[in-house]
């Protein structure tokens, strides 16, 4: 059985003479509902990208479920979800023929196919939509329908990138919840969202990438822990919000730069 | 039979193109294909592009069967007549038409981009496999195929024993063609997507333009030198004539060596009773295959990688100072017109429209050329290369908002009126084509001499009608059929068939137009007439223009949620 469900190791990537990715290395213990944070441009799709098989890593390794993604990386490919930074839907399918699709690239039975459109058109509420074209549905429910893709063929290993962007707040808890109840099943969830209370309720361990290097990596408690110990005696014995956190460990960036739009109203 | 995991997963995996897994992912692109189609025909933009598809497929399949009547004619003439040494002619018109079409209609032809099958378990062999699979129902391959079909069909009724032979030898230089096609354009986009890259090319595009140019002057004398001195013309010719001999030597020799000479080879040894050298023959237009079969997969391997196109910086970061403004004025027309200037040299469909052209015209002008008698061009050659550089301008013109992507919203959101934006989109075209049709035919007079003053006035008239009336039916058309561009790559655009069909047909309108006024004229003896008739024309064709801009921002608003919905939703 493996200890770890995804493990890199100084993973880097270059783009010609940017590196967006230097020398990560972290791990994710299975069933670990894991959060990956970082401002905009920080290299967090990049990381997706290369942990699912879209962009070759330029050096390091990565191990999923205990095996090389190089070796293996079409088995590995069956074994994950991922929920893209730009949900790649069909437009001009409808939901279920879209699930259908998806289902047949992962070699799933015809009956399974059928069986689970339905099941997952019913969870996310848009059985009632199955002859629209998914170009016409709201935002929200293209996210709905990409994490339904993206679960179609029951992964062990889940990657989002914002799945929460866009979705109402029901919709959201509902996610929650079955997201949670993936966990409680064994799953592993990679999530990336700038909604920070999102991270700070349903992830027990984050990492915060900043200008393609890993500048925090441990639980929440272990963060929080860390960042107080640098702070003044009165502000460090407050809890610190994940936020705060955050930007402790990031920088304020462009706040004090913003004031200074005096032309602003 | 593959087992059922807990997942409901096969449990082998195999990364066999032809594996279970593999089968059921070709099952389910087809399928998704099919649906597709079907779905489209739900708006009436969709019915009427899946109509123009049908129509635009039977044109070009007439005009397959009509390029392959020629070709079966011509290869049983041959053959009976014992004339194989120009079956390899047949041959090279085969692979003109399969390797120039693919880039001229890339910007019209919907493509799929394989690029998103990439999160599922595909392998690099079926996602191979698939790469040249979905080139082979597109336009020069179907006009390919029936020449193909046309050169067996002659040479078979001329020999029938020969009727294995030839569908060997065709059928092996079909694939050839095939991957060839997906080859270039696949590296043709790489190179195009760097900036260096792009630069050496548009380089080597002028030196070519240029190298043509000086050729002109090499093979022939001016028109008017002919005329005065026919005798010193000829030794002229002959002198060049001896120079290139030599060349032409080394050409035919090489010939035979490339696929080709090698297919028309292996049809004439076969005739010859020489299977062994046949055998040959395909064995190395087999190795063409290989090479060609691996320089594409050393680009597909890098697409399977991950690589992304647009994702390819500049090696070196500019340091230029990008606060300079290239058009001066803070007003909505010098902003569009700034953002405009500034996106064509990113843009390869839109440089490769501006730059086809005019080699284009080169070209046509040559032909003319040769095929006038005493020195004495066809009298149209000369408006016949201005048209030509308006062609170039089609698809700018009739989808002039399709390279905005999500940016359509912003021009909603500002407080600008679309007519605006049309109108500096106009002007700009309209600048970039006066350019493009001043050196077009500078390069037409350079070689087939200066046109009499009528015919240059007539021409210059028609541009003034041609120019106004195209850019109100392309402003009309922008509103109405748009389509999104990916100013990134010339191949895998999702064009539309129904615009580029009806685009067309304005533009021989607009041709048709300016050539009966010219010949009713010349009729009546009156060729002078044409250019004021022409101007009335033209007037009228700017007060069309300018009603259609009028009606822009009404017309933008009735079809607003189409232009959103096409060009930046979900595809």
């Amino acid at each position: 059985m493996e200890t770890s469900a995804i493990q890199t190791h100084g993973l880097t990537r270059t783009f010609g003479a940017l590196t967006a990715v230097q020398d990560v290395t972290f791990t994710v213990a299975t069933g670990q509902f894991f959060g990956f944070l970082g401002p905009n441009g920080a290299g967090k799709s990049t990381t997706i990208k290369m942990l699912t098989g879209l962009l070759e890593p330029t050096a390091g390794t990565i191990e999923i479920l205990g095996r090389p993604f190089s070796a293996s990386a079409l088995d590995l490919k069956r074994q994950i979800g991922v929920v893209p930074e730009g949900m790649a839907l069909l437009g001009r399918l409808t939901a279920p023929e879209y699930l259908r699709f998806v289902g047949r690239m992962y070699g799933l039975e015809r009956e399974t196919v059928n069986r689970r459109t339905e099941e997952l058109l019913e969870f996310m509420q848009l059985a009632d939509e199955r002859r629209k074209l998914i170009t016409d549905f709201s935002h929200g429910m293209q996210k709905k329908l990409a994490l339904a893709a993206a679960v179609i063929h029951g992964p062990r290993v889940l990657f989002l990138d914002e799945p929460f962007e866009g979705v109402d707040a029901i919709a959201a808890g509902m996610l929650k919840t079955m997201l949670q109840g993936m966990i409680n099943r064994g799953a592993t969830i990679f999530l990336t969202t700038h909604v920070l209370e999102i991270v700070e309720r349903l992830c027990s361990h984050v990492a915060i990438i900043h200008q393609g290097r890993l500048v925090a990596n441990g639980s929440i408690e272990d963060l929080r822990a860390g960042v107080a110990s640098t702070l003044p005696g009165a502000v460090s014995e407050q809890r610190l919000t994940l936020e705060e956190i955050f930007l402790s460990i990031v920088g304020a960036g462009g706040q004090e730069a913003a004031q200074e739009l005096s032309w602003l109203a | 039979m593959a087992g059922v995991g807990p997942n409901g997963l096969p449990e082998i995996v195999s990364a066999s193109p032809i594996s279970q897994l593999g089968r059921r992912q070709y099952g389910a692109l087809v399928a998704m294909r099919f649906r597709m189609m079907v779905n489209s025909v739900r708006s009436v933009q969709g019915a009427f592009e899946l109509s123009a598809r049908g129509i635009a497929f039977v044109i070009y399949s007439l005009m397959g069967i009509a390029l392959g009547f020629g070709l079966g004619a011509g290869s049983y003439s041959m053959v009976s007549s014992e004339h194989f040494q120009y079956l390899a002619a047949l041959l090279w018109i085969v692979f003109l038409v399969w390797q120039v079409l693919p880039i001229a209609l890339a910007s019209f032809q919907e493509q799929f981009d394989l690029s998103s099958l990439l999160r599922f378990p595909v392998s690099f062999g079926s996602f191979y496999l698939l790469s040249i699979v979905f080139g082979l129902v597109d336009v020069p391959a179907i006009l390919g195929g029936i020449c193909c079909i046309g050169i067996w069909t002659g040479v078979t009724l001329a020999r029938p024993d020969l009727a294995g032979w030839t569908a060997l030898a065709l059928a092996v230089y079909a694939l050839f063609n095939i991957l060839l096609a997906r080859t270039v354009l696949a590296w043709v986009d790489r190179w195009l997507a760097k900036r260096r890259t792009r630069e050496i090319v548009s380089a080597l595009f002028l030196v070519f333009m240029l190298s043509l140019q000086l050729l002109n002057p090499a093979l022939r004398s001016g028109a008017r030198y002919q005329r005065a001195n026919r005798q010193t013309a000829a030794a002229n010719h002959q002198k060049i004539f001896k120079e290139i001999e030599p060349w032409a030597r080394a050409t035919h020799q090489v010939e035979p060596w490339l696929p080709p000479g090698l297919a028309a080879g292996a049809i004439v040894q076969s005739a010859q009773r020489l299977p062994n050298l046949a055998l040959i023959s395909l064995a190395v237009l087999g190795f063409y295959i290989l090479v060609t079969g691996s320089l594409l997969g050393v680009r597909m391997r890098s697409e399977y990688r991950g690589e992304r196109l647009s994702e390819a910086p500049a090696t070196r970061k500019r340091t230029a100072d990008d606060s300079r403004w290239l058009i001066d004025g803070s007003g909505p027309v010098a902003a569009v017109m700034e953002k405009e200037l500034r996106t064509i040299p990113r843009s390869m469909p839109l440089l490769f429209a501006m730059g086809a052209p005019l080699v284009t015209v080169l070209i046509i002008s040559t032909v003319l050329r040769n095929t006038s008698e005493g020195g004495r061009p066809f009298q149209l050659a000369f408006p016949l290369c201005v048209c030509y550089a308006l062609l170039g301008f089609t698809q700018m013109i009739f989808n002039n908002l399709g390279a905005e992507g999500t940016g359509i919203q912003v021009l909603f959101l500002s407080p600008t009126p679309i007519r605006s934006v049309l109108l500096a989109k106009n002007l700009l075209h309209g600048a970039l084509f006066s350019l493009v049709a001043i050196l077009a035919a500078l390069f037409a007079a350079f070689r087939l001499g200066e046109p009499d003053l009528t015919l240059l006035a007539t021409t210059a008239a028609w541009v003034l009608f041609a120019l106004p009336a195209n850019l109100a039916a392309g402003n009309l058309l922008s509103l109405t059929m748009p389509y999104r561009v990916n100013l990134g790559r010339i191949s895998r655009q999702r064009g539309s068939q129904a615009s580029a069909l009806v685009s067309l047909l304005i533009q021989a309108f607009v041709i048709g137009c300016g050539v009966t006024v010219l010949e009713v004229c010349a009729y009546f003896g009156k060729r002078w007439l044409a250019a004021p008739c022409l101007l009335v024309l033209a007037g009228l064709a700017v007060v069309v223009w300018m009603r259609v801009l009028a009606h822009a921002d009404s017309l933008a608003n009735r079809n607003r949620d189409n232009l959103i919905a096409t060009l930046a939703k979900t595809e």
